[in-house]
């Protein structure tokens, strides 16, 4: 499913690598957790997953496609069979959650009833189809975070990707986002969740790729 | 297809919708730019109308030393009409040329009195095609009629022809720069604006980039909309010049052109109006365009 054959990046010429001489094979079906201090590379690693950033050196396959070779054209396509939450959520404030969910949908050009049908679906597995005309800020953290969930899992994603998703979230709540997680997984959906949430770790053992200063220091699978 | 194009045009509403000042801002910007260019733009084109008005009068006068036999003069007008320049010749014998002295002195025409009208030279008038109307082809006209000895002087308004073509050149010069820098100006504030429009929805810009949207998909709505802008602004220009027209260049030009005997003072023809328009559009596609260059990038 996702294979980087040494891979390196790093921002500024000269400056320490943000990744260094990655090799990695995540099968497809995975959860994953990437796990390691701040400046670590988690966030690198999910952003060239997601092409927002290239490469310096190596190369990456998604679904047996060389994604560092992939013109600017074709990424948009990538990002419609892969999920991506942050910990800010990235939410539009200024649209509802109904309008925010359908979002993908919409420039994916799938028709109304069509959206409508699984928006509300995708509310409903995530327990927000009560405030479908709500928006972003009338809502708690958690609650925010579920629907940026929502956005991401509303396309059916091969690959969900979530950059410290509980980062700011409570236990309480931060157990419900999981579920959301383990939730898609189940459903086939490969997941790489980037977290320092020890925590988290113990209560859902999963195959952990721990990284520091840009290198795998440690790739087990409990 | 039809489906894409209703959400694009949704999408465009929603945007003026949700930013009503920045989409004011936009518009205001076109709007102002476009009334100080067309304002120029019609006091040109009125001096220009006044200019080609007093361009009428260029004309050469060929004075004769004595009055020429009727088969000489016929032949002299058939040379001169023959030249590529001349559109009409007319022969001003002595005695037309002292009544036309006597009307022009009007109630002091009593002090011609006693005067044989033989003291005035008769003249050939010769005036010139529209497309030739300028000192050059007054001075090649008289160049040539110079080789003839029968013709001792020719008057043709030499200074005052230079003045008014020195004239004229500035103010079609002056005029071009003028609307150059204005145009640059305009591009570059409606530029900046629709930045600032974009910079208030970077987030919407990165999130649509995020989940899987095409370049196109999202810099369309956002190019519609500059050019709605542009052709909202533009329509408020045309209107606001039209009122500059009316309290400026109605009562200040018309005057000075009706002292001139010239015609009317024009606005923009439709024409010129639909350029008008167009400007406006074109405006705020280039500033969108490179507005969005900075801020989309996938």
């Amino acid at each position: 499913m996702i294979q980087l054959y040494n891979v390196c990046k790093s921002y500024q010429k000269d400056s320490s690598s943000a990744l260094h001489n990655l090799n990695l094979k995540i099968p497809k079906g995975d959860f994953v957790y990437i796990t390691g201090p701040s400046g670590a590379g988690k966030s690198t690693l999910l952003k060239l997953l997601y092409c927002a950033e290239k490469p310096n050196r190596g190369q990456i396959l998604v679904n047996g496609q060389n994604i560092t070779r992939m013109g600017s054209r074709h990424i948009p396509y990538l990002r419609r069979r892969t999920g991506i939450v942050f910990q800010d959520f990235k939410l539009l404030e200024n649209r509802t959650l109904f309008e925010n969910v359908a979002f993908p949908l919409e420039i994916q050009g799938k028709k109304r009833y069509e959206i409508s049908n699984k928006v509300y679906q995708t509310l409903k597995h995530v327990g927000l189809h009560g405030k479908l005309h709500k928006y972003p800020l009338q809502l708690s953290g958690g609650e925010q975070q579920r629907v940026a969930i929502a956005r991401a899992l509303v396309i059916d994603p091969l690959i969900l990707l979530a950059d410290e998703p509980t980062g700011n979230l409570d236990i309480d709540v931060t157990l419900d986002i999981f579920d959301l997680f383990k939730g898609a997984n189940a459903r086939g959906t490969t997941v790489l969740l980037a977290t320092h949430n020890r925590e988290m770790i113990r209560r859902f053992p999963r195959r952990v790729i721990a990284l520091d200063q840009g290198k795998l220091v440690e790739d087990f699978t409990p | 297809m039809l489906d894409q194009t209703v959400y694009l045009c949704r999408r465009v509403l929603r945007n003026i919708r949700q930013s009503p000042v920045l989409c004011s801002a936009a518009i205001g910007t076109v709007a102002v730019a476009l009334t100080i260019l067309t304002f120029f733009a019609l006091i040109v084109v009125n001096v220009q109308l006044l200019a080609s008005h007093w361009s009428e009068d260029i004309q050469v006068v060929a004075y004769l030393d004595n009055a020429p036999q009727p088969t000489r003069l016929k032949e002299w007008r058939k040379l001169i009409e023959d030249m590529p320049e001349v559109a009409r010749v007319t022969y001003v014998d002595s005695e037309e040329a002292m009544r036309r002295f006597s009307t022009r002195l009007g109630p002091d025409s009593d002090l011609l009195e006693g005067f044989d009208a033989e003291i005035l030279p008769a003249s050939l008038e010769i005036s010139f095609k529209a497309e030739h109307r300028s000192r050059k082809a007054a001075e090649a006209v008289v160049a040539r009629l110079k080789q003839n000895p029968d013709f001792s002087e020719f008057s043709y308004g030499q200074d005052w022809l230079e003045r008014f073509e020195s004239f004229l050149d500035m103010l079609r010069i002056g005029g071009g720069v003028l609307g150059v820098f204005l145009l640059f100006a305009a591009l570059f504030i409606v530029g900046n604006t629709i930045k600032l429009t974009l910079y208030a929805r970077r987030d919407e810009l990165e999130i649509m980039s995020l989940v899987g949207a095409t370049s196109l998909f999202i810099k369309t709505p956002f190019l519609l909309e500059g050019a709605l802008h542009g052709a909202m602004g533009a329509l408020i220009a045309l209107g606001g010049s039209f009122a500059l027209f009316q309290i400026f260049l109605q009562r200040g030009l018309a005057s000075l052109l009706l002292v001139s005997g010239g015609g009317q003072v024009v606005f923009l023809a439709w024409h010129q109006q639909l350029l008008l328009i167009a400007t406006g559009i074109i405006l705020g596609l280039i500033g969108s365009i490179l507005s969005l260059r900075k801020f989309v990038r996938i």
